[in-house]
């Protein structure tokens, strides 16, 4: 029956290309699979450089936060230590006054535990 | 089939087409659902790797930010330590050399008026520490005459306070350029009092720190407590 065997081959050749669309459907899949890895990396890629971009102007923020407190201190430093000078100026011959007076101020008392022996 | 014999050609046909387009028809449905389920992966796959990796970045830079606020305040820190220490350094030059010009002049004291009188008063001191029967006091030579004078008032005196007896005896040990005053020593020199004016103002150097900080530098605003 030639009839047959031709309806046999026109079979065969359907399954063939049912089996090639299949198959090309699964090859889409692993190809989706590999664009989901890639993709995700781009993504994360953004997010990373958006992240270090913030820090670095955080960075500069504190950087310049800081330069401006350095100011303040050093200036701070400087009028405390023209504020000392000036005192010590004005105290100074007072001050030594004091200290060589006491050198000889002297007054001489009995121990307090002691008592005068009577004769 | 209730025909007798095989299907003719044109119904062969029909049924070959029915079978090819149910077989095409099959396999079109199987590769959609395929192509759906593979969507559906790619999403969920790709945000799960998007997800966690994000955290992983977000922790670092939290890290990140936390050491470099941390360095900051160290360096915040160390400029004010810095800052502090030049201030106390100042201090320190200033009572250095307030003390020099002192020193200097006490050195002059014993040319002074105040000698004199105070040099009596300085025995006596020796004396009433020393409560000995038997005193060493260790002067100056040019002291030699004020010494003597002024060791037998202060006997006196001694005597009058304390009721008790002592015999001095002098010796003008002390170099002529020290600035004045009087060693005195019991027991064989085995006991000192040293009341020479260097001794004195050493002793005042350290004694009046608190009083000298508070006239040449003010009250101290973070003091609390005061005996």
């Amino acid at each position: 029956m030639a009839a047959n065997s031709q309806g046999i081959q026109t079979l065969l050749e359907a399954e063939k290309e049912a089996a090639k669309v299949v198959q090309k459907a699964r090859q889409y899949r692993v190809q989706k699979l590999k664009d989901a890895r890639s993709e995700a990396a781009k993504e994360i890629e953004a997010y990373r450089a958006q992240k270090d971009e913030d820090f670095k102007k955080f960075e500069k923020d504190h950087t310049s936060q800081t330069s401006s407190s350095q100011t303040s201190i050093d200036s701070s430093t400087n009028t405390q230590l023209s504020d000392l000078d000036k005192a010590v100026d004005k105290n100074k011959d007072d001050v030594i006054k004091k200290i060589v007076e006491r050198v000889l101020a002297s007054d001489p008392k009995l121990h307090v535990n002691l008592k005068k022996i009577e004769a | 089939m209730s025909r007798s014999g095989a299907l003719d050609d044109n119904e062969i046909q029909t049924e070959m087409n029915k079978m090819v387009a149910f077989i095409s028809q099959e396999a079109r449905e199987k590769a959609r659902e395929i192509q759906v389920k593979a969507d559906e992966e790619f999403s969920i796959e790709k945000a799960k790797i998007v997800r966690q990796e994000s955290l992983s970045i977000d922790s670092q830079y939290e890290k990140k930010k936390k050491q470099a606020e941390v360095g900051w305040k160290i360096s915040q820190s160390t400029a004010i330590n810095t800052s502090r220490i030049k201030v106390l350094r100042s201090r320190n030059d200033h009572l250095e050399s307030i003390f020099e010009e002192a020193n200097k002049q006490v050195q002059q004291l014993s040319n002074g008026d105040k000698y004199k009188e105070a040099i009596e008063n300085l025995i006596l001191e020796v004396l009433l520490k020393l409560l000995a029967p038997t005193i060493t006091l260790t002067h100056r030579p040019k002291d030699s005459d004020l010494i003597k004078k002024a060791s037998s008032t202060a006997n006196k005196r001694y005597k009058d306070l304390s009721g008790r007896d002592t015999k001095i005896d002098l010796d003008s040990a002390l170099p002529d350029d020290g600035s004045g005053g009087v060693i005195g020593a019991s027991l064989n020199g085995r006991i000192k009092v040293d009341n020479t004016l260097e001794e004195r103002i050493k002793i005042l150097e350290e004694k009046m720190l608190p009083e000298l900080r508070h006239d040449l530098f003010g009250v101290n605003e973070n003091r609390k407590f005061y005996t």
